[in-house]
């Protein structure tokens, strides 16, 4: 018993395979002393809904609050837990994702075809590895739908291992600082992989250390490119992938992972683009996996159901997949959270409250509708634009949904407003990761079109209110880094004050039409007179006559008009030469001024002689 | 040249408009020591014309040999050194900058690099240290640290330099500031003076003057001697002959914001506050400074505006302006006032003629 305790407290990678194999049913442990402390008996760990529910869950929720954490490197850490997966109906720990993982072409929610068509295409290139065939496929689509899992099922169906290109560990900078002081040299990730592509091109897979294995095929699988930063380095990847693809022997599939639109200013997401596009012209075979249906997300998440036995509604799949936006491990990680929580709450409203529960059956789904995309969803964002768009078409709800609440709190006639038809403003602008100052000033360009023709009152509330938002945005201009809370609430105030000022302010919304949202002109205003004021005040020495100090505004107030005046032969453009030229004709009494190219010293000669 | 420069006075004696303030500098300066000095008034009114004849009485004639210069400092700023660039007017025994060139960084330009000017002094003929001057423009517009580090720097050399600054109003310099220079207060000269001056220029420069023609540059000019005469020469070049019913050329920009006030008068819609804000963009592009915008667009809707309404709109104008400063971009309170006008004026409107 005291042995077991110690193998589960040991979760490294290392220990996986001990781990698996004599503690089967127990999987996750990475809490360490937290599972040191619930499970120091493990008999009872094997009954725990049983006995002590209330405990059980609490530990169960926080395991749940750990698991987003460690998403990411799941893959690493339960690498060795898969063999529990056979446990179907117990409840045993560990995330869904892995331990549904498919194992079998039947298991896999990724549409039939395009299984069919790598299966297909690694059929060809493993019974007869023929030189024309290229040996490289590439395969796009999402996070989460099945790209991994379809090459390794695919793969386990046709007998062959799969070699995989795992990125070595990053080396941290008191690491490097401590090799490089050992002599060892630093090579990047992108160094190592070359040389691992390189290897793969001549002596195709290094497989000296079993014989045996290399009877079976092996197939190559590049999951993750190194991290690219600046044009070189992408230079360098490109060349490298493309060399792959026209001279390996070994059927090898590339990974490459969409982002999604939202984020194209994103470098790395074009940079994928233009990859994907190069390894097409060198030869290789693109398969494109869409994201996963609905249809087979549910399926999925409803096998997944009976197999845990959790009593998740129709309803809840169908919402948790809606929500995932094709992503199924995504889905699966939602349901698995969602199955922890809700045993005491949705469960228990289902057994005891039945019939309520059908009677406030549409408040139920509607408070889920808002619930869940917070707390099970992928991340939501708006684009500015979008979010603009919200606050300028100030869209309300009609007359009627006004009355309920009209006895809270009296209001003069004027100052009453419609609820709003959309989220808090603010949470709005979270999502839209909305900046004070450009909110301001796109609100400020464009609101004039969005009121009503006579409504100047409105006109005037609006501009107050950006006028407050201006002044908290710039209340702490110029102050020291130190104030920096202070600095954010203000920022947020800021916005929020911009935002409810347009919303409170537009209180006759027109009719929604198309509007273009235009950038502020503002911007270029501040440019242009930026660039003015600073040529202004270089001219300020070598134009006028006589080098002084004048105010820079007396500059733009006074002397550029009479400079206008004076030059009118000269269309707009101030060049002060030719203005200059020109006063000096006019004042024939003054004696001719040497008006070399070098204005500066002739004036200053032209100070001794005044 | 222009006949601002050409005819501005280079010395003390010459001076025409602040004679008794020219004396008593002189005497300032002659007779002892001369502390540091803070002149103050509005545009127009010579200041700058004082300072450099002052300068000239201290050092002679070799105070107007001038070059400027544009250098880029190097100042070291606690973890880094920042570059600022900073054009300077210098003689050898004064220099003049404005450090509100410089933007936020003028706390720098105050303390490192003023403190580097008054470090070389030059010697005199009998071998004696003398004092240098450095002559501060815009002190105003310097930032509060700036002028707080502005008044450490003042103190700590004063043995070696005098500062004369230079600015618009006072009530923007510091307490600190104005409480160890000696202030000397400009005035903005009357209709007479201003007379005075331009028929001495147009007897120098040979001008048959027509009678109350010098009157009504001078009632156009604000009380500011440099636009008087930079309006009188306009007209010198417009039309010879001067007749004393030839138009004295507006500014342009004042008559941009003449045109954006008519436009406001004749339509209240947020259309037209729309349109209004394009010419205010016009405005803004070429540098005319935001406050001087909202006090002539009030003062050119006051001309047109019934009484009963002048102390409302009056009232919002300086509520708006002083927002203005509060704030960064101007624009947002330019227009609120201009709206809040619309609203106003709508409804009175609406009131009175139904």
């Amino acid at each position: 018993m005291g042995k077991r305790n110690d193998i589960v407290v040991l979760s490294s990678d290392g220990e996986d395979d001990d781990c698996s194999v004599s503690s089967s049913n127990r999987s996750y442990s990475k809490p360490k002393s937290r599972s040191l402390v619930t499970r120091s008996n493990p008999r009872g760990a094997k009954k725990p809904r049983l006995s002590g529910s209330r405990s059980h869950l609490s530990k169960e929720s926080s395991n749940a609050d750990e698991i987003r954490f460690f998403c990411e490197d799941f893959d690493e850490v339960f690498n060795g837990f898969k063999v529990s997966a056979g446990f179907g109906g117990s409840n045993t720990k560990g995330l869904w994702v892995d331990k549904y993982n498919p194992r079998s072409l039947e298991e896999l929610a990724v549409h039939k075809k395009k299984v069919e068509e790598v299966k297909v295409w690694f059929e060809e290139r493993l019974r007869s590895s023929k030189a024309e065939l290229s040996n490289v496929l590439v395969i796009t689509g999402q996070t989460g739908v099945g790209k991994s899992a379809t090459i390794h099922a695919i793969a386990s169906h046709l007998g062959a291992s799969v070699c995989e290109w795992s990125t070595p560990t990053p080396i941290i900078w008191q690491e490097h600082l401590h090799n490089s002081s050992t002599g060892i040299n630093y090579t990047s990730k992108l160094d190592e992989f070359e040389n691992f592509v390189e290897r793969i091109r001549k002596y195709g897979l290094n497989l000296s250390s079993s014989t045996e294995e290399s009877k079976s095929a092996t197939v190559l699988l590049i999951d993750d490119l190194p991290v690219l930063n600046g044009k070189v380095s992408f230079q360098r990847l490109q060349n490298c992938l493309h060399l792959l693809v026209q001279s390996t022997r070994i059927p090898t599939t590339i990974l490459l992972t969409d982002y999604s639109k939202t984020d194209s200013a994103d470098h790395t997401g074009r940079c994928l683009e233009e990859l994907q596009l190069c390894l097409e012209s060198a030869g290789a075979c693109k398969v494109a996996f869409n994201p996963i249906t609905n249809n087979a997300i549910k399926k999925t998440l409803s096998r997944i159901c009976r197999q845990e036995k959790c009593n998740a509604t129709a309803e809840q799949i169908d919402l948790i997949a809606k929500v995932s936006g094709g992503d199924i491990r995504q889905a699966i990680t939602s349901l698995q959270f969602f199955c922890l929580k809700p045993d005491s709450m949705h469960s228990l409203s289902l057994r005891d409250t039945t019939t309520t529960y059908s009677r406030e059956k549409p408040d139920e789904v509607s408070s889920m509708d808002d619930g869940f995309p917070l707390q099970f969803g992928r991340d939501e964002t708006l684009s500015l634009f979008h979010a603009l768009g919200k606050f300028l078409h100030n869209k309300r709800d009609s007359e009627n949904a006004m009355a309920l609440d009209q006895d809270e709190f009296p209001l003069q006639q004027r100052l009453l407003r419609l609820p709003l038809k959309m989220d808090a403003p603010e949470k709005i602008l979270c999502q839209a990761h909305g900046q004070a100052r450009p909110i301001a000033d796109f609100l400020h360009e464009n609101v004039l079109d969005f009121l009503s023709e006579d409504a100047i009152d409105d006109a005037w509330a609006v501009a107050s209110y950006l006028g407050d938002a201006d002044m908290l945005i710039s209340t702490f201009r110029g102050m020291l880094a130190r104030y920096n809370e202070a600095e954010n609430v203000l920022q947020s105030a800021a916005a929020s004050v911009a935002v409810r000022g347009v919303l409170f302010g537009n209180a006759h919304p027109l009719p929604s039409r198309w509007h273009a949202i235009r950038r502020p002109k503002l911007w270029q205003i501040e440019q242009s007179s930026l660039r003015n004021k600073n040529e202004m005040v270089k001219r300020r020495f070598n134009g006028y006559s006589r080098p002084s100090f004048s105010n820079f505004s007396v500059v733009t107030m006074e002397y550029t008009p009479v400079f206008k005046w004076l030059g009118q032969g000269i269309s707009g453009g101030l060049e002060t030469h030719q203005v200059l030229t020109q006063c000096n004709e006019t004042n024939d009494n003054f004696d001719k001024m040497s008006l070399d190219d070098k204005e500066s010293e002739s004036t200053d000669d032209e100070i001794e002689d005044w | 040249m222009l006949w601002v420069d050409k005819y501005r006075p280079k010395t003390l004696d010459h001076v025409m408009v602040h004679q008794d303030i020219a004396q008593n500098l002189k005497k300032l300066v002659t007779e002892q020591d001369c502390p540091h000095l803070l002149f103050y008034g509005p545009p127009g009114s010579g200041k700058k014309t004082l300072i450099m004849a002052l300068i000239r009485q201290m050092f002679g004639p070799s105070a107007e040999k001038v070059k400027v210069e544009n250098k880029t400092w190097k100042v070291d700023a606690g973890s880094r050194t920042l570059d600022i660039e900073l054009t300077t007017l210098s003689s050898t025994n004064h220099v003049e900058l404005s450090p509100s060139d410089a933007g936020f960084q003028d706390r720098y330009v105050v303390q490192e690099i003023i403190k580097e000017i008054a470090k070389n002094r030059p010697i005199d003929t009998k071998g004696k240290r003398g004092f240098k001057v450095l002559v501060l423009n815009e002190v105003d517009k310097l930032s509060r640290e700036a002028q707080h580090s502005l008044r450490r720097t003042m103190e700590k050399y004063s043995a070696y330099c005098r500062l004369i600054l230079c600015c618009n109003s006072s009530s923007k310099v510091t307490e600190a500031i104005r409480s160890r220079c000696l202030n000397v207060r400009i005035n903005a000269p009357t209709d007479e003076e201003i007379v005075k001056v331009l028929e001495f220029i147009g007897n120098k420069e040979g001008l048959q003057l027509p009678s109350g023609f010098a009157a009504r540059i001078a009632d156009k000019s604000n009380r500011s001697l440099r636009r008087a005469i930079l309006s009188f020469e306009t007209c010198r070049v417009q039309q010879y002959p001067l007749t004393s019913k030839q138009v004295i050329p507006p500014m342009d920009w004042e008559e941009y914001i003449a045109e954006i006030a008519s436009d406001v008068m004749k339509e209240q819609s947020p259309k037209r506050l729309f349109q209004v804000r394009g010419k205010l963009y016009e405005l803004l592009i070429n540098c005319i400074p935001p406050e001087i915008i909202l006090k002539r667009l009030l003062y050119e809707l006051l001309k047109k505006l019934d009484a009963e309404l002048k102390h409302e709109v009056c009232h919002w104008a300086a509520y708006y302006e002083h927002r203005m400063c509060l704030g960064q971009k101007a624009i947002f309170h330019i227009e609120a006032f201009v709206a809040k006008f619309m609203s106003i004026y709508k409804s009175f409107l609406i009131a009175t003629f139904g």
